[in-house]
């Protein structure tokens, strides 16, 4: 048999936060026993009065209101849109996408023309010592 | 806090009085439960502002799947557990926290009058309880979030959020009864008011 003790811990709990189970005992236990009856039917009236505290309001020191909106002023960008940030971000992507290709793209030109440059040429004149990777690194 | 769609859907599109609007309407609702959770009105007026600045970078994101005032709340409790990760506590939880002057956002029923004079007992109560225990309890039970909503925002497992909210409630009760106990008796007569809270 389900004692006072045993239901104790489930008197305070939302039917959703128990079992199947424990919701029938607690509910037979509560049906015979006039003592947790009344302890129940106290979680109940406190938590429809918890509930409403939701709808009560406290007023917040002069002057939040205005702190608040001279921050968000500050920060608030012109375009908060999501459809506009995703078209701009796409765009700004293609944008950086290009610059990148064209910089690879020279890059590579650059290093293909290497050869015939006045570095190489430099480097392939007789009776200059050939630079080490230290040297080369110093340079 | 009731707010229409259309107001938060212009604040989206970036409209700046929408925006403010927004704010003037929902300020004092994010400022209580900033109250609530962080137990002192200076913390709770920082808290409140970060919040709207957190709501102007996401507002975009907000897609209507909730409604705005508990997408809200949640913002709200992000942003208050972060900062008490922050800050240490600069006062004591009893007699800082307790909305001084709560008001009712409409004209309520005459049946509903009581749970309404309950729930103002019960602010000042709420805000004596230990600040873990106050926080559970506000976040599931004042707010309607869910125990693994309220383990998330706590860092906290779901075990842990259930023992602590089993405390509070079982706290808060009795010092309800308590308290209800010593009022009707101080009707009566101050002297058996007095030995029963002692």
């Amino acid at each position: 048999m389900t004692t006072c003790h045993n239901i104790r811990p489930l008197l305070p709990a939302r039917a959703e936060e128990l079992s199947r189970f424990e919701i029938h005992t607690r509910a037979e236990h509560v049906a015979d026993c006039a003592r947790c009856a009344t302890e129940a039917a106290a979680y109940s009236r406190l938590g429809q009065a918890l509930a409403v505290m939701a709808n009560l309001e406290a007023d917040p020191a002069d002057g939040t209101l205005e702190r608040v909106l001279v921050a968000i002023g500050r920060r608030r960008t012109g375009v908060t849109d999501p459809r506009i940030l995703a078209a701009a971000g796409s765009a700004g992507a293609v944008v950086a996408t290009v610059v990148v290709a064209r910089a690879v793209r020279s890059r590579r030109r650059s290093r293909r023309r290497a050869p015939s440059g006045p570095w190489s040429r430099r480097l392939r004149l007789p009776n200059l010592p050939v630079p080490t990777p230290a040297l080369a690194r110093a340079k | 806090m009731e707010v229409d769609r259309e107001l938060v859907e212009a604040a989206q599109a970036g409209d700046r009085g929408a925006l403010e609007e927004l704010v003037r309407r929902t300020h004092r609702s994010v400022y209580t439960c900033a109250l609530r959770l962080v137990g002192n009105p200076d913390d709770a007026a920082d808290v409140t502002q970060d919040v709207y600045l957190r709501v102007v970078r996401k507002l975009g994101g907000f897609r209507h799947e909730a409604s705005f005032s508990t997408w809200l709340n949640r913002v709200t409790t992000n942003v208050a557990m972060s900062t008490l990760k922050r800050r240490t506590r600069r006062f004591a939880v009893e007699g800082a926290a307790v909305p001084a002057d709560t008001r009712d956002p409409a004209p309520e029923p005459a049946e509903r009058a009581e749970a309404i004079a309950l729930a103002r007992r019960l602010e000042r109560l709420v805000a004596g309880l230990p600040e873990g225990q106050r926080q559970v309890l506000v976040l599931r039970d004042v707010y309607g979030q869910s125990t693994e909503e309220v383990a998330n925002a706590m860092g906290l497992t779901p075990g842990a959020v259930k023992v602590r909210l089993f405390r509070a409630r079982e706290r808060l009760k009795a010092e309800l009864e308590a308290t209800e106990g010593g009022q009707v008796v101080a009707l009566a007569g101050r002297r058996r008011a007095t030995g029963r809270r002692s």
